[in-house]
């Protein structure tokens, strides 16, 4: 009884919080945007103006056409002269179109036009996400044992304590993925997009790869875009290959803060080894075991034997 | 999970992209062609209708009022009348769309400080926002598990098996779930915003899976009123904040739904996987099997080729004895031959030690190979004889 109104007790102290944190960001935005908003409304009033002044056309045909013009632009067709040649539709767009579905970045620079378009992307990414997520816990299974479980070993061998040896490990692994997946991407964006700055370059990808995916900024939709297919698949590989890091990132904070006594205290779940280790190869786990630090082993041991997890006709070649 | 299994369901989600790649062009461009077409002639019928304008003036304003609408300033109109996309009430709904990674894009901010404001934001509150979500699931989860374990205890009377309970409780889990979250939802956007049932469907699915394209988005109507050509919708004051709370519970929801349907690939991949190691268990079993009654029979068909050698034997000496010397000098004995039945006249008592020692001898049967069950010609049971003469020895 005691623990599960210390739950409700925790889960009300989390929704407070997160309303004061969207109250205080509310504040902020607002404070910092909405002057400029203003400046932009009254230039816009301005240009307007000097439009019509200067031409023969009246006011309500100019709104005609402007509403006529934002609503196609709304779903990706412009009307500007060099854009009419490439479409947002061709094989590669598409493609980028289904991988930002299913990555659930959604950036929104096309979207379905058609009905069938439509249900056709619900019915889409549906299967697609839980798709999408499952291969990336897999890979990220995998990954964890060269990139995390045997950096911490080599640590601990060398004489350090489990703890801070994760925590510098962590460090280490956080410092990498900013560098080859923020900051180097960042700069090549920058100078092959011809309107993005660094920073831009870095905002990009930060929303990307937190699958925010605002849509402001989007690679390789400029109409005078060179080999434009080529740089749609590289960054797609790139989305793929960098969500990957974060959700390595991600486990590897958690096993941190399971380690920490974090997630037990804020009484979290812990972070539990899914069923898809116990299929690693023997030779493999039989390695690990010998190598694996502290921490892990103490996991392994504390888990149920699957009753799959040997599979039966061993027995019988030994017999 | 091996190498082999991962890039094998890599290769399906590059061939699933490729499909949906195919599905979607063959889908969207004829429909984005006739858009273009539909807009150029829209521009070509202004430029003629209005002499004066000329093609870059209009292509001037036209790319600085798109520019101006991605930033949320609505350009048709008075100026006064107009609501802010940064008041407080929007600021506070772009920050959730932000925590929660749904990211709708048609408000984003700006300004370089909005924009490294907005990445600071994300990285604190992201992590925070999960947080709330496995607790807002969990909590989900308990009431579902209860409500489930009374239906159950019901049925349980009626005497069903376990797994079809399992079955039918995860049916109305999913059933409940979608009327709650996503139809009645949907039923409300469609009044309130005015969309199709279709484009309302698509914007709970899009929302809840926090892909968020942005093409629809509630509560965004008060500012685009010019687009929609109708008057503005009177919002109620407690529309947002609603709205808010609906994504919070039904991004719960979602993804419990989405982790069962990948809880449901893992179970068919391990399947598989089962069934293809209790198809490698039984071929194994089958080969121990035959391979044990092989040596089984080998062994057997060398005791019986000993006795029926010894036999022979035994009657030879019969007849030698009966025939004296005639035998001797009639039949040609063979060295080995000679020996081995000097050997056995001698020793009519090693027949039971030769029966016990039969292992050994089977053993090196079996060691000089499969010859000896295809070759039981007198020349390999020279041979054999030389064998047993030495294991005896």
């Amino acid at each position: 009884m005691h623990s599960a109104g210390r739950s409700w007790l925790l889960l009300t102290g989390f929704i407070l919080f997160y309303i004061i944190y969207l109250l205080f960001g509310a504040l902020v935005f607002s404070s910092i945007e909405r002057p400029v908003e203003d400046q932009l409304r009254n230039d816009m009033e301005a240009l307007k103006q000097e439009f019509l002044n200067q031409s023969c056309v009246n006011a309500a045909s100019l709104e005609r056409f402007l509403v006529k013009v934002l609503t196609a632009n709304k779903y990706g067709v412009s009307v500007l002269r060099n854009s009419s040649f490439t479409s947002n539709w061709d094989l590669t767009s598409s493609m980028f179109f289904a991988n930002t579905l299913v990555t659930t970045v959604g950036y929104g620079h096309n979207t379905p036009l058609s009905d069938t378009g439509k249900a056709f992307s619900i019915a889409y990414a549906l299967i697609g996400v839980p798709f999408t997520m499952l291969v990336l816990t897999a890979c990220v299974q995998r990954l964890m044992y060269p990139l995390v479980v045997a950096p911490v070993g080599l640590l601990q061998r060398s004489g350090m304590e489990p703890r801070p040896a994760t925590a510098l490990h962590f460090l280490l692994l956080l410092v990498l993925v900013v560098l080859f997946f923020f900051l180097a991407p960042a700069a090549v964006f920058s100078t092959v997009e011809m309107t993005w700055s660094f920073l831009d370059g870095v905002y990009f990808c930060f929303i990307s790869l937190c699958t925010i995916g605002l849509g402001d900024f989007v690679p390789g939709t400029h109409p005078t875009q060179k080999y434009r297919p080529l740089y749609q698949v590289a960054v797609m590989v790139y989305l793929f290959v960098g969500l990957m890091m974060m959700y390595l990132l991600l486990r590897t904070f958690h096993k941190m803060a399971d380690l920490h006594g974090l997630t037990t205290f804020l009484q979290l779940p812990r972070c539990e080894e899914s069923d898809l280790d116990e299929e690693r190869e023997p030779i493999v786990e039989n390695r690990s075991e010998n190598q694996t630090p502290h921490y892990v082993t103490e996991k392994e041991a504390s888990k149920p034997l699957e009753p799959g997890s040997q599979p039966s006709y061993n027995s019988i070649n030994k017999g | 999970m091996r190498w082999k299994t991962v890039s094998a369901i890599f290769f399906l989600v590059v061939l699933y992209l490729i499909i949906g790649a195919t599905v979607f062009k063959a889908l969207e461009q004829p429909h984005e062609t006739t858009q273009k077409f539909a807009i150029l002639e829209n521009k070509l019928t202004f430029l003629a209708m209005h002499a004066c304008v000329n093609s870059s003036e209009l292509e001037d304003l036209v790319r600085q009022v798109v520019s101006a609408v991605r930033a949320g300033v609505n350009p048709s109109g008075n100026v006064s009348n107009q609501t802010s996309l940064w008041d407080i009430s929007s600021s506070f709904f772009f920050a959730g769309t932000v925590i929660t990674t749904i990211g709708f894009g048609n408000i984003s901010p700006h300004t370089e400080f909005g924009r490294i404001f907005c990445i600071i934001y994300a990285l604190l509150g992201i992590p925070l926002f999960g947080f709330l979500l496995a607790g807002v699931g969990d909590q989900l989860g308990t009431i579902f598990g209860k409500g489930i374990a009374k239906v159950e205890k019901m049925i349980v009377k009626w005497k069903v098996s376990q797994t079809k309970i399992r079955v039918f409780s995860t049916l109305l889990f999913i059933l409940f779930g979608c009327l709650i979250f996503v139809a009645l939802p949907a039923v409300i956007f469609k009044h309130i915003e005015g969309w199709s049932t279709l484009e309302s469907i698509y914007f709970v699915v899009i929302t809840l899976t926090t892909i968020g394209f942005g093409d629809f988005v509630a509560g965004e109507k008060g500012h685009l009123i010019f687009l929609s050509g109708s008057e503005s919708p009177e919002y109620l004051d407690y529309y947002k904040p609603v709205v808010w709370f609906w994504i919070l519970v039904g991004l719960a929801y979602f993804a419990a739904v989405l982790s069962m349907i990948g809880d449901w690939f893992r179970v068919i991949s391990k399947k598989t996987k089962e069934e293809v190691g209790e198809f490698r268990a039984h071929a194994a079993e089958w080969t121990a099997n035959v391979s044990a009654e092989f040596k089984e029979t080998r062994r057997r068909l060398s005791v019986d080729i000993y006795d029926k050698f010894q036999r022979a034997a035994s009657i030879k000496r019969k007849l030698s004895s009966e025939l004296g010397i005639n035998t001797s000098i009639n039949q040609e004995m063979t060295p080995g031959k000679r020996t081995l039945s000097a050997n056995l006249c001698e020793d009519r008592d090693a027949y039971t030690s030769l029966t016990l020692s039969l292992t050994p001898v089977s053993g090196g049967l079996a060691r000089n190979g499969s010859l000896y069950l295809n070759g039981l010609s007198p020349d390999y049971a020279d041979r054999r004889e030389i064998a047993i003469i030495e294991n005896l020895k």
